[in-house]
């Protein structure tokens, strides 16, 4: 008796004819159309998760002034650069990263080595979103602090409260705020992240570890 | 110069897009998501070819850019029905020697072939394509040893299938 498998194999080799066939034409305009892999769609979303952050500062209140002012006023100004400089160097390591492992990917690896690639540029936007999002958090928390030491939070932040307000109870009442919208605004950044990644390589991830789990 | 690699490139596609149909076959099952996924495995292997050297058959190396594409890059835009109404493509009614208990077989392993996971899928294509355990385990990445294995498991499930 023939072996169900070689009938399978036989028939498979045998259903050619059924296949549809594209004319040099039809392939001709296809090659030129745009990719939609998933290696491009990382790159694209890294591009703007890496200018985003940058953005903010294009906005007039964040370029001249109103943050540096308080700053300065809160008297946090040194401090702020310092964070800043680190900031932007750390910016350019990831991004020098980001590239070369980007071009390490190849289509003609193996499929587990060029999974491992694809996933390897995925951390390290993975890291540059956490990096992000910790300097987000030291930020708010550098202000958090100068408006902890400072002796004029009113005239810093040129609030204008009412005459029976307590001072000290002022002062908490806007670190709490700050304090708030740091977890918010940090929790939404993150959020938006996981999910866009996840949703994105989700697929991926089933294969690797399915080809990992094949190995061992 | 560049024209003249676009024209040959598009030959070798033309002569041998039989690989990537039976990818495509494998991983989609409607004919929208069959060409969008074709699509795609032609513009990675138009990308890839400048680093054709020809040391190896177009045809082997096709495999690999075909597969890769559909296991690793392939994003399935939409979601994909669930039901198979591309069954006229992967499934071939053959008309002349028509045998009704071989015919049911065989649909119920190409059924059975649709539910593996995308890693399964890829090592019973290239059995089907009578590619030794050495190529296999060299385009999958997994050794050879355990591609066998990992074969033996997926043909006792097909058997089982058949032979409940």
């Amino acid at each position: 008796m023939m072996d169900e498998l070689d009938l399978l194999k036989k028939d498979w080799q045998q259903r050619e004819e059924a296949l549809p066939r594209l004319s040099f034409d039809q392939l001709h305009r296809m090659i030129w159309k745009r990719s939609s892999s998933l290696v491009r769609w990382i790159f694209y979303i890294s591009i703007i998760e890496f200018i985003v952050p940058h953005l903010l500062y294009l906005v007039p209140s964040f370029r001249n002034g109103n943050g540096y002012d308080v700053a300065r006023d809160l008297g946090i100004q040194t401090e702020l650069i310092v964070v800043t400089v680190i900031q932007y160097a750390v910016v350019l390591y990831f991004i020098v990263q980001f590239y070369m492992r980007y071009r390490e990917i190849s289509v003609l690896e193996d499929a587990s080595r060029l999974m491992d690639r694809i996933i390897r540029t995925r951390r390290t936007v993975k890291h540059y979103v956490i990096f992000c999002l910790s300097m987000i958090l030291v930020i708010f928390g550098v202000f958090i602090a100068g408006m902890y030491f400072s002796d004029n939070l009113v005239g810093a932040l040129h609030l204008h409260p009412d005459a029976d307000q307590d001072p000290v109870q002022l002062k908490w009442l806007v670190m709490g705020i700050m304090a708030v919208l740091a977890i918010l605004f940090t929790a939404l950044m993150g959020g938006i992240y996981f999910l866009l990644y996840g949703l994105l390589t989700r697929r991926l991830y089933a294969n690797y570890k399915e080809l990992k789990r094949l190995d061992h | 110069m560049k024209k003249e690699l676009e024209h040959q490139f598009v030959s070798l596609l033309e002569s041998n897009q039989n690989i990537v149909h039976k990818v495509c076959s494998l991983y989609t099952n409607n004919p929208e998501a069959h060409n969008d996924l074709f699509q795609e495995i032609a513009i990675q292997l138009w990308k890839a070819y400048p680093k054709f050297r020809g040391d190896s058959k177009f045809s082997t190396w096709m495999y690999r850019v075909a597969l890769n594409t559909a296991i690793t890059l392939y994003r399935r835009s939409k979601k994909q029905p669930k039901t198979q109404d591309f069954d006229t493509v992967v499934y071939r009614i053959r008309a002349e020697q028509y045998d009704p208990t071989e015919e049911r077989q065989l649909k119920l392993m190409y059924d059975a072939i649709r539910e593996l996971g995308d890693i399964d899928k890829a090592l019973v294509f290239l059995y089907l394509e009578d590619k030794g355990y050495s190529e296999i385990s060299e385009t999958l990445g997994i050794t050879e040893v355990n591609a066998r294995v990992k074969m033996n498991r997926i043909k006792t499930k097909l058997r089982t299938i058949l032979n409940p």
